[in-house]
């Protein structure tokens, strides 16, 4: 995967961009919503952790390439995708509908 | 943000009794939450022997689906049918073969042509 080494600094601003999503905006999590939000084209930004299933992992990134949404490859597992939404449980995937304050949306898509 | 189930989109089924069978969405319902492929099951027994007319057989089927049971493809097979297949030609089942009837002649027609070989080859699995 083309990435950009993943220093802890962009980890953070990818953390803090996204508690401003769960404060500002709206999103939805886990599978099946993100390929609600996928066919109906409400989506603008889907977040997969990496140890997303590789099958699930492949349905969403064509899913998405179908609609033109960038999906961007979180760089920790379930548990910290959790976390980083600030909820109690795991979250292997979800799907940015509207982004309020943040720019997750702008700065995110060159990074697939 | 692409809408993805639009008409003439080539989708796969995933449930039911047409589960694995390709399909073209002719008209989608974005509200009621259905959409309304019809397509093509097996290509029967391509006759590769004969050496005049290949003897090709295409069943089809007409259907309401939810999305939730599609997976879209990046295939789109742009036949026309929207005249033929309508909500009403689901009500009674006469009507419903008399439908059934003229996609399986375009269908056959468009199988001849050569055109949209993904669409016509089984999905293996």
């Amino acid at each position: 995967m083309v990435a950009a080494k993943k220093t802890k600094k962009t980890h953070e601003s990818i953390n803090n961009r996204l508690a401003l999503v769960m404060k500002s905006g709206k999103y939805t999590l886990r599978y099946k919503t993100v390929l609600k939000s996928l066919r109906n084209s409400k989506g603008k930004l889907i977040i997969i952790a990496n140890n997303c299933p590789p099958l699930r992992k492949s349905e969403i990134e064509y899913y998405a390439m179908l609609c033109k949404v960038g999906v961007h490859h979180y760089n920790g597992n379930n548990v910290d995708l959790g976390t980083a939404c600030g909820k109690y449980f795991r979250v292997c995937c979800l799907s940015i509908i509207d982004p309020g304050d943040s720019d997750i949306i702008k700065s995110m898509p060159g990074d697939h | 943000m692409v809408k993805i189930l639009k008409p003439n989109k080539a989708v796969i089924v995933l449930q039911g009794r047409y589960a694995g069978r390709k399909a073209v969405i002719v008209k989608s319902f974005d509200d009621g939450k259905r959409d309304r492929p019809y397509g093509h099951c097996l290509v029967i027994r391509k006759d590769s022997a004969k050496k005049t007319a290949k003897k090709s057989r295409v069943k089809c089927f007409v259907k309401l689906v939810n999305y939730q049971h599609l997976m879209p493809t990046r295939y789109t097979l742009d036949v026309d049918l929207k005249d033929t297949v309508t909500v009403d030609a689901l009500q009674t089942k006469d009507k419903k073969v008399a439908t059934c009837k003229t996609i399986k002649q375009r269908m056959e027609e468009r199988f001849k042509t050569g055109k949209n070989r993904w669409f016509f080859t089984k999905l293996r699995f």
